[in-house]
C-alpha cells in the first residue's frame, strides 16, 4: 500500500533534518534523487495512527530553483504529491524566510508553518502570534524547537487535524 | 482541491493583467495552480516554460508571447518586481504577529558570547580549553591511559603473542610470518596502530572536538582569531578552512575553494599542509609530548612561529586588498550528551572504517619494499636528514610512515617513544618537523587537483625542505642554550 506523504522544505539550516528524525523515528533511507547527486532521506512516521512517508526535502531559498538542490526540492513538491508540506521557518528570520511561504501558498500547496528555533527567537526577545500568523496566512502555524521536542505534540494534533480536513 | 483557490497576493495592475491572460490560456494540470505557473513563466523558469511548450501545443505561442509583452512592458527585471512585492507582504505579515521587547536586557548567554570573542578574555580561555581539553583530556587520557592499557596490556600481553604463535605454527613460510605477525606486519604492526594507538587518541579527540562543536564555539574562535589575523596582515576569511584544518587538511584544502582570490588560497593550502595537523596528528602528538609540559610548549611554540612568519611572508610576497571578514554567529548552546555521543561514534566509525584498510595496506607495501629492497634504500636515504636533525636512525621509517598518514608516521614515533629511543629533546624535534613534514597523501593529491600540478609539487618540495630545516635549527637551537626536555 503506498502511504501518503509529508514533505518537509525550508532554507538551509533551519532544523530540517533533527525534525525529520524527530518525526520520523529510527528507520530513514538516504538516496540520490533520480538522476542526481542530490541525496534525499526518507522514513516513515506515525501521526495519530496513520503511519506517513516523510521526506526531508534539500535545502530551498525559492520556490523559483537556482540550485540543483532546489530543483529537486521542487520536484519532490510537485512530482510526489505530498498530503501535507511542513515549511520549516527560522522563527528569528520570519520576515526573511516568508517570501517562501508566500509563494508555496500562491502554488495551492498545502501548508503548514513551522516556527523552528522559537527558544533563541525568545531570546532575543521576540514573541511571534502564531494565532495572529494563521489568520494571516489562512493555514495552521506552529511553533517548535526541534532540538529538545518542544511544540511537537503541537505539530502533530495539527497535521492530524489537517489531513481530516482534507480527506 | 486547494490549488484552485490559491492565496493570492495582490501584484500591481499590469502585472495582474498579464497574469490572469496567461492563466486563461493554460488548461493543463502542473499540480500547482495555474496562477503560480504563471507567475514562474513570466520569471522565466525553464523547467516550466518546457513544460508548458510540451503540454499547451498550440497556444504556447501566444504564451511566449505574453510573457515577451509583459517583459517590455517593465524596465527591471520580472523576477525583481515579482520578489520585492512578496518580500513587502512577507515584511507586513512579519511586523504584525512579531512582537520584539524593547530594551531587552542581553542575557547571560549573550555576554559569554561576547567574552569569548574578546581577545584579552576569549584568548585565556581558549588556552585553558586547549589545555583541559586537548592536553590533558586527549594527551593524557586518551593517550596515556587508554593506549597504555591496550599497547601493553591488551596487545602486548595476550594478542600479539597469541597471534605470533598461532601464525608461526600454522604457516611455515618465513615471508608470509613476515607479513602477518614480523616487526612491520599486518597483525603486529598495522592492526595494532590502528587499535591501540589511534583509535584511543582518535576517540577521545573527537568527543571533546564535539563538545567543542556542539557549544557553538568554532564560530567563535574563528572570530576571534580574524582578530590576531588582521594584525599580521592575513585575510580573515581563511580563518574557516583553516580552522577546519584542525579536523582534516585534505578536506580543509578543498574548502579553500570559498576563498575569494587566488592568492589567498595558495596561503590557505600552504599553510595548511605546513602548519596546522589534523585531528589524527594532534593527537598523537600530544600523546608523544603528554608527559612534558614544557616539551609542548616548545612544539606549539615553534608551530605558531612557523605559521605566523610563513603566513606574513606569504602575504608580503603576494600582496593584494584585505577582504573584509563577516560571518553569522549562532547563539551558543549547552551541548546535548546523545548529540555528542552519536557525532563522535558516527565520526569515529568514519575515520576507523578509513584507516584501518590503509595502515593494512601500509604493511603490505613495506613487505613488498623488505622483499625488493625498495623500502631499505629510501629508509638510508630518508636517515641522512633525520640524522642531521639528530634523531636515531629508526625515526626514518617513521618520516615514511608519515607520507602515508601524518597519523601513522606519528604513532611510528610513538612506538620509538616507548621503546624508549628518544630523548625529551629529540621527541619535540621530531614532533616539529613530522607537524611541518608533508602532508599525506590524500593531501597532496588535493594540493595538485586543487592548486594546479606545478604548484602542488612545488609546495611540497618547499615543505619537505623547510620542515628539516626547521627541525634542525630547533634541535641546534636547544642544545646551545643548553635545555633539555
Amino acid at each position: 500500500m503506498n502511504l501518503r506523504k509529508i514533505a518537509i522544505v525550508g532554507s538551509p539550516n533551519v532544523g530540517k533534518s533533527v525534525m525529520f528524525n524527530n518525526l520520523t523515528g529510527e528507520y530513514a533511507t538516504v538516496s540520490n534523487y533520480p538522476g542526481t547527486t542530490v541525496e534525499v532521506s526518507r522514513g516513515k512516521g506515525k501521526i495519530g495512527g496513520e503511519t506517513f512517508e516523510i521526506i526531508d526535502t534539500p535545502g530551498m531559498y525559492s520556490f523559483l530553483p537556482i540550485s540543483e538542490e532546489e530543483k529537486v526540492a521542487r520536484s519532490i513538491l510537485l512530482d510526489e504529491n505530498p498530503c501535507i508540506i511542513l515549511h520549516v521557518i527560522d522563527a528569528k528570520n520570519l520576515e526573511r524566510m516568508l517570501p517562501l511561504t508566500l509563494q508555496l501558498l500562491e502554488a495551492g500547496l498545502p501548508l503548514i508553518a513551522v516556527l523552528n528555533i522559537a527558544d533563541e527567537a525568545k531570546d532575543l526577545g521576540m514573541t511571534i502570534d502564531t494565532a495572529k500568523l494563521e489568520k494571516e496566512l489562512n493555514i495552521p502555524a506552529v511553533a517548535t524547537v526541534s532540538t529538545t521536542g518542544e511544540g511537537l505534540d503541537v505539530l502533530r494534533g495539527k497535521i492530524e487535524q489537517y489531513v481530516k480536513r482534507f480527506s | 482541491m486547494l490549488r484552485d483557490f490559491p492565496r493570492k497576493i495582490g501584484y500591481d495592475d499590469p502585472l495582474e493583467i498579464y497574469l490572469s491572460r496567461l492563466e486563461s490560456l493554460l488548461l493543463s494540470d502542473y499540480k500547482i495552480s495555474r496562477r503560480s505557473v504563471s507567475l514562474l513563466l513570466l520569471q522565466e523558469d525553464k523547467d516550466m516554460l518546457s513544460a508548458v511548450k510540451e503540454k499547451e501545443g498550440q497556444r504556447a505561442g501566444e504564451i511566449l508571447s505574453i510573457i515577451q509583452e509583459a517583459r517590455a512592458h517593465y524596465s527591471q527585471p520580472l523576477t525583481y518586481i515579482i520578489s520585492l512585492r512578496r518580500q513587502r507582504e512577507a515584511s507586513r505579515i512579519s511586523n504584525a504577529v512579531t512582537s520584539v521587547k524593547e530594551g531587552h536586557r542581553p542575557s547571560l548567554r549573550d555576554y559569554f558570547s561576547r567574552i569569548l570573542m574578546d581577545p584579552l578574555i576569549g584568548g585565556p580561555i581558549l588556552l585553558a580549553v586547549l589545555y583541559y581539553g586537548l592536553y590533558k583530556f586527549v594527551g593524557g587520557f586518551g593517550a596515556g591511559v587508554l593506549v597504555d592499557f591496550l599497547e601493553n596490556t591488551v596487545f602486548d600481553k595476550y594478542i600479539n603473542p597469541f597471534m605470533i604463535n598461532a601464525v608461526n605454527s600454522a604457516i611455515h613460510f618465513k615471508l608470509l610470518q613476515d607479513l602477518l605477525v614480523g616487526e612491520y606486519g599486518i597483525i603486529t604492526l598495522g592492526f595494532r596502530y590502528a587499535v591501540a594507538i589511534i583509535l584511543p587518541i582518535v576517540a577521545t579527540f573527537f568527543f571533546a572536538f564535539a563538545i567543542v562543536e556542539d557549544t557553538g564555539y568554532l564560530p567563535r574562535l574563528a572570530m576571534l582569531i580574524d582578530q590576531l589575523f588582521k594584525k599580521i596582515g592575513l585575510s580573515g576569511r581563511a580563518v574557516i578552512p583553516l580552522v577546519l584544518g584542525f579536523g582534516c587538511s585534505t578536506m580543509a584544502t578543498m574548502v579553500t575553494r570559498t576563498l575569494p582570490t587566488k592568492r589567498e588560497r595558495i596561503i590557505a593550502t600552504l599553510l595548511l599542509s605546513l602548519a596546522i595537523p589534523c585531528s589524527a596528528q594532534m593527537g598523537v602528538i600530544l600523546a608523544l609530548l603528554g608527559d612534558s609540559p614544557a616539551g609542548v610548549i616548545v612544539w606549539l611554540g615553534v608551530i605558531i612561529f612557523v605559521f605566523l612568519i610563513v603566513g606574513f611572508l606569504a602575504a608580503k610576497i603576494m600582496p593584494g586588498e584585505l577582504p573584509t571578514f563577516y560571518m553569522e554567529i549562532p547563539p551558543l548552546r549547552l551541548p546535548q550528551l546523545s548529540n555528542i555521543l552519536r557525532k563522535t561514534a558516527s565520526r569515529l566509525k568514519w575515520y576507523f572504517l578509513e584507516v584501518l584498510p590503509l595502515f593494512i595496506m601500509a604493511s603490505v607495501f613495506i613487505w613488498l619494499g623488505q622483499i625488493t629492497g625498495i623500502f631499505n634504500a629510501v629508509v638510508n636515504i630518508l636517515k641522512y636528514p633525520v640524522s642531521w636533525i639528530g634523531l636515531p636512525d629508526k625515526a626514518a621509517v617513521s618520516f615514511l610512515f608519515g607520507f602515508f598518514r601524518r597519523d601513522y608516521g606519528a604513532a611510528g614515533l610513538y612506538d620509538l617513544k616507548r621503546e624508549g629511543l628518544l630523548s625529551g629533546n629529540q621527541l619535540v624535534v621530531a614532533c616539529v618537523t613530522i607537524t611541518l613534514f608533508l602532508p599525506c597523501i590524500a593531501q597532496l593529491l588535493m594540493n595538485m587537483k586543487e592548486r594546479g600540478l606545478r604548484m602542488g609539487i612545488a609546495m611540497s618540495v618547499f615543505i619537505l625542505f623547510f620542515s628539516f630545516g626547521v627541525g634542525y635549527l630547533v634541535n641546534i637551537g636547544l642544545t646551545l642554550i643548553n635545555i633539555h626536555l
